[in-house]
């Protein structure tokens, strides 16, 4: 038997038909990515900072968050909620685990790359160390790490489709009960706003990271060396 | 600096972020019944749930979809969840040693006693009605080659196609090793899905022969046929509701709500609820609640 055939109206009307339910999981999936994120960075960025100062640790975090990343993520939601429990917090700190990585390696490549030219004009005017991180490298690298956010935001969206398989809810919840009950509607009501979401994920954080290129950027006191070369 | 209008995103990250905490704090059920992927146990979670709040004064949560019966035992051993559907088979998962027996009332007395005394866990008697595992094929190619029993397949095993769940591939004491062995059966190829693609799967050509659920009711809306496990291996899969031994300390008249259902649900009337979910498309909560009214049990 063929389930019957389908058309956009159909999708169209149970979307509006069950709207505040889908709304509900769309604000929960969203909460799980940006909790997820935020604790990576909040974590991540530092680590990438330990990274660029010292060559053996980087070895072992990149070591440890690229095994982290590695791990399929249904074996690691599982694995965490036998400690956890059930659950969006058992989704979050997956989604943490998973983000270290990207957020972590870009925050070191961006730090690695800063012109060294900088980095001595700034000793040159007696800055220190922490004041180099800070007020050069930092902002240097911004870029950087906003595209390791951005890799992790758009893997993060895809994964919190499977915390229904730990108990948490979001998207993958209508997505599930769409799969179960062999009803194609449901599993586009969910996987639809999810694909939206890392698509527009992808480009909102791809406009911030371009606004935080500071490389591209015109500025009174110190022209960019490319923008001078273009010019001339 | 440009850079201060970006001031708003860290506020607005930690808005989300306390929202969020917040709204995870909620109000607490008193009970929280876990189900598996498929409709059945949903079925029968939502039928516990109606009876529990209709004779009892306490409050439900279902939470659907958890990945395998064992995240449903973890979860229920932390007391994340203290109420759930489980098959007597179960026990063939490594919870616990077990003697090896597949007599149907022996595998349930090894699954009561032992998930007791492992679990803590009260395993109630059977509401009626078995859910195992058969090997299930298309009508007509089953009758072009004449396939009635499992031993049937086994002269065009190199050339079939398996479609089957992912967990029964790695279940080493009733999974594809042991079944493998115990009929000299090998598959050309195994594809490893979702437990509810498998029935379109083979309905659509795209395997030969699938590993389904016995009381699974696009069997019939699909028109397959299921083999007959001649050689016995499938060991029995009674259904039971499984809770926690201090819940029901607790709150004894738990047990006296859902008892109506004790033995009264056959495989019958399984495969037709779960019928009216998968291809009528009503919703689990609808069909429990219309066949508890239709035998008189809700009061409400």
């Amino acid at each position: 038997m063929e389930s019957k055939h389908l058309t956009f109206s159909d999708f169209m009307s149970y979307v509006s038909r069950n709207s505040g339910m889908l709304w509900e999981y769309f604000i929960q999936h969203l909460t799980m990515v940006v909790i997820g994120l935020g604790l990576a960075v909040i974590v991540g960025v530092p680590l990438g900072i330990l990274c660029s100062k010292n060559k053996w640790a980087a070895k072992v975090i990149l070591f440890i968050t690229n095994i982290l990343q590695v791990v399929p993520s249904l074996a690691m939601l599982v694995v965490l909620m036998l400690w956890l429990g059930l659950g969006t917090k058992t989704v979050m700190v997956g989604l943490f685990l998973y983000s270290l990585n990207p957020i972590a390696r870009n925050t070191y490549v961006g730090l690695k790359q800063v012109d060294p030219s900088y980095l001595e004009s700034g000793k040159g005017i007696g800055m220190s160390a922490f004041q180099l991180l800070i007020k050069v490298r930092f902002p240097l690298s911004l870029t950087y790490i906003m595209s390791g956010l951005r890799i992790a935001a758009v893997i993060a969206i895809g994964v919190v489709t499977i915390a229904p398989l730990v108990g948490g809810g979001g998207l993958g919840r209508e997505i599930y009960a769409g799969l179960n009950s062999n009803n194609s509607l449901r599993i586009f009501a969910g996987a639809i706003p999810a694909a939206l979401l890392a698509i527009v994920a992808d480009i909102v954080l791809g406009i911030l990271q371009r606004k935080m290129d500071l490389t591209k950027r015109k500025s009174g006191a110190a022209p960019a060396p490319t923008k001078v070369q273009k010019i001339l | 600096m440009k850079l201060n209008k970006l001031k708003w995103i860290p506020m607005l990250v930690c808005a989300i972020i306390l929202t969020g905490l917040t709204s995870a704090c909620g109000i607490k059920s008193e009970v929280t019944i876990g189900t598996q992927t498929y409709t059945e146990t949903k079925i029968l979670a939502e039928m516990y749930k109606a009876l529990i709040e209709d004779r009892t004064n306490l409050n439900v949560d279902i939470i659907p979809d958890l990945a395998s019966s064992s995240l449903v035992i973890n979860a229920m051993k932390r007391d994340d969840v203290q109420m759930a559907t489980l098959y007597t088979g179960e026990i063939f998962n490594n919870h616990f040693p077990i003697s090896g027996t597949k007599d149907r009332k022996e595998v349930l007395k090894e699954a009561q006693e032992g998930f007791q005394k492992h679990y803590q866990f009260t395993w109630m008697e059977p509401l009626g009605f078995e859910n195992t595992y058969a090997f299930t094929i298309r009508k007509e190619l089953a009758e072009s080659k004449g396939y009635t029993k499992i031993s049937d397949v086994k002269k065009d095993m190199a050339n079939m196609k398996l479609g089957v769940d992912t967990t029964w591939l790695e279940r080493s004491t009733d999974g594809y090793p042991a079944f493998s062995k115990a009929y000299g059966i090998k598959f050309g190829q195994i594809f490893p899905m979702e437990i509810s693609l498998v029935y379109s799967a083979v309905a659509n050509k795209q395997v030969d022969i699938v590993l389904a659920y016995s009381t699974d009711s696009r069997l019939k809306a699909y028109n397959l046929q299921t083999l007959q496990d001649d050689k016995q291996f499938f060991p029995p899969y009674d259904a039971s509701p499984v809770l926690r031994s201090d819940l029901l300390k607790k709150h004894p008249e738990i047990k006296d709500a859902i008892a109506p259902l004790i033995g009264h649900l056959d495989a019958d009337t399984m495969i037709s609820l779960n019928y009216q979910v998968d291809i009528e498309k009503k919703s689990e909560r609808e069909v429990a609640n219309a066949y508890l009214k239709q035998k008189g049990l809700l009061k409400g």
